[in-house]
């Protein structure tokens, strides 16, 4: 996916995304990073074209976004938003099942496609044995990978993440990321995420882009974007790096 | 899955019942044999007084309260609010206002009233959606928004009666939220239009179900949420106006019996349409049977009925809330 020179602004008054321009490398997970408010989700929801920019224009394979109609867009890339609702008295394996809309029309439908991906989904997220439940009855964790599930079930090529992480706890954190791994590398599905945590942005993607106040501070491999300086200009974190066998490259912030 | 058979065949069991016992109730009675016996006897003259006085009144109340109800559930999907109900929040009254007040000025205009009282529900219901839509259609400020359009509705009406009641005779007609007086004429006007809204609603039932998902979440799976709602909200106002041009405005129905509905048979729209048309059938029936038999020969109006329960059941739900 190509990104040009986007400006989004959602009030008018201050740009919250000033003139953004990348490229999202298929197969490869991307992550971004930065502090509250820099336009990392802003970014993203560009990309899912849930917001319009004022100027500059995104495509995918050669074709303007806004060009796509809206099923043949939702075929090509899912995601899932930070939050959801928890609708009462819906089954897993139903909620899933909506992900099979993009492939449906008023008229037709096919039974036997719809159920292998649903099948393929569920069997994904770890959630066939599962998918009789309500989604009231889960946990945090599993309603995250329920949403996953939804997602890929549309059978896209990208899937978007907003935060996937945020409302739980470590345990499911590293759950969730191994997911998103093991479908990068198992599905070769092209990962866009939003992250929060550093370490996991280093540990977990091909490519980092690094944002502050709507603009791409660095962007490229972890290594070569994480260092001490960026991250005291983009976070006025003080931190130091290490690297060892064992743990890979990591970071240790150490106070502002 | 057996509750919900067990559910449907309970309605349609006191369906059957009440229907019977309505069509053999009042100044003239029957007994139950001699009803089916009379009712394949043409020249019954106790039957035919029946079949025109009592007949119609009992297929207005059924297909008033399906109306009323279905159009509660589709509002509510809409709205992502599980309190809105076409009488509370002003759409009835729009409906009536409508068509009263075109009506009054144009009187040649009387065979579009059903046209006029769905452009005035419309009218209603895009302001309610307009006003409370910056809030993320948050529901008490929906409600709020709805009570006081319907206020301001109710009010002109009433106004307008005031000023020049005798203006034109039809007009008392269109604000009497009472079943009595039904002709078979009004029957095919709820039929008719009753049935397409029905049938619409039910054909949008997986529409329903997909906008439980957040807007964004049903966008980006290629849904068109916004011409959706439009359509959704389109057949809930058909469906409230009609019941307004035949039964007057009837409030609280389209609020209680959803509610109920879901408990028994669940939130899947599929079920939960038709359940609701039946189980709001048999509540408006009932309503107005009690209205007609309790204090013969006053009459309770069915609408006022349903006002002593649903106005109780509101502070519930809100209290849920």
């Amino acid at each position: 996916m190509e990104i040009q020179d986007i400006i989004v602004s959602h009030d008018n008054t201050r740009n919250h995304l000033d003139g953004v321009s990348t490229t999202i490398q298929k197969g490869k997970i991307t992550t971004i990073i930065g502090p509250n408010g820099c336009g990392k989700s802003t970014l993203l929801s560009v990309m899912s074209r849930n917001n319009i920019p004022i100027s500059g224009n995104a495509s995918l394979e050669n074709k303007d976004l806004v060009h796509y109609k809206a099923k043949a867009f939702a075929k090509k890339l899912a995601i899932v938003y930070q939050q959801n609702d928890v609708p009462k008295d819906l089954t897993i394996e139903k909620l899933v099942s909506f992900g099979r809309l993009p492939y449906r029309t008023m008229l037709k439908r096919n039974e036997e496609e719809d159920a292998k991906a649903i099948e393929w989904a569920l069997a994904c997220t770890n959630l066939l044995e599962k998918r009789d439940n309500d989604l009231e009855a889960l946990s945090g964790g599993e309603r995250q990978r329920v949403w996953i599930a939804m997602a890929l079930a549309q059978q896209s090529e990208i899937l978007c993440l907003d935060e996937p992480t945020t409302y739980l706890d470590i345990y499911y954190q590293i759950e969730l990321l191994e997911l998103v791994k093991a479908l990068n590398e198992e599905h070769g599905l092209t990962i866009v995420m939003v992250l929060h945590d550093i370490n996991q942005a280093i540990r977990y993607s091909d490519q980092i882009i690094l944002m502050k106040a709507g603009q791409i501070i660095a962007e490229g491999a972890p290594r070569n974007v994480i260092t001490r300086e960026v991250i005291k200009e983009v976070y006025s974190v003080e931190a130091i790096f290490n690297e060892d066998e064992q743990h890979g490259f990591y970071m240790v912030p150490l106070g502002i | 899955m057996t509750k919900k058979i067990v559910s449907f065949s309970i309605v349609i069991v006191l369906l059957l019942v009440s229907a019977v016992y309505a069509a053999t109730t009042g100044s003239i009675k029957m007994g139950f044999f001699e009803f089916i016996g009379a009712l394949f006897d043409e020249g019954n003259s106790q039957m035919e007084a029946i079949r025109d006085l009592r007949f119609p009144r009992i297929i207005v109340a059924l297909f008033a309260g399906a109306a009323l109800s279905v159009s509660g559930v589709l509002l509510q999907s809409v709205m992502r609010n599980p309190l809105a109900d076409a009488g509370v929040i002003g759409i009835s009254s729009g409906a009536a206002f409508v068509q009263l007040f075109i009506i009054s000025f144009f009187p040649a205009l009387f065979f579009m009233t059903p046209v006029l009282a769905f452009m005035g529900g419309a009218f209603a219901c895009a302001l309610v959606f307009a006003l409370s839509w910056k809030s993320g259609l948050s529901p008490l400020k929906l409600i709020l928004v709805g009570i006081a359009i319907n206020a301001m509705f109710t009010g002109l009406t009433e106004t307008f009666i005031s000023l020049g009641g005798s203006l034109n005779t039809s007009a008392s007609s269109v604000i009497g939220s009472n079943l009595t007086m039904r002709t078979w004429k009004d029957v095919s006007t709820i039929v008719t239009y009753g049935t397409v809204g029905l049938i619409s609603a039910f054909a949008l039932y997986s529409w329903c179900n997909l906008l439980v998902l957040q807007d964004k979440t049903a966008k980006s799976l290629g849904f068109h949420v916004a011409r959706a709602r439009l359509i959704i909200a389109a057949v809930a106002v058909l469906l409230s106006a009609v019941s307004v041009v035949v039964a007057g405005v009837i409030s609280f129905v389209g609020l209680l019996v959803p509610h109920i509905s879901r408990r028994l048979v669940g939130h899947d729209h599929k079920v939960l349409i038709p359940f609701t048309a039946l189980a709001g059938a048999l509540l408006i029936l009932v309503a107005d049977t009690i209205g007609r038999t309790m204090a013969a020969p006053l009459e309770i109006p069915a609408s006022t009925i349903m006002a002593i329960i649903g106005g109780p059941f509101l502070i519930f739900l809100l209290r849920k809330e």
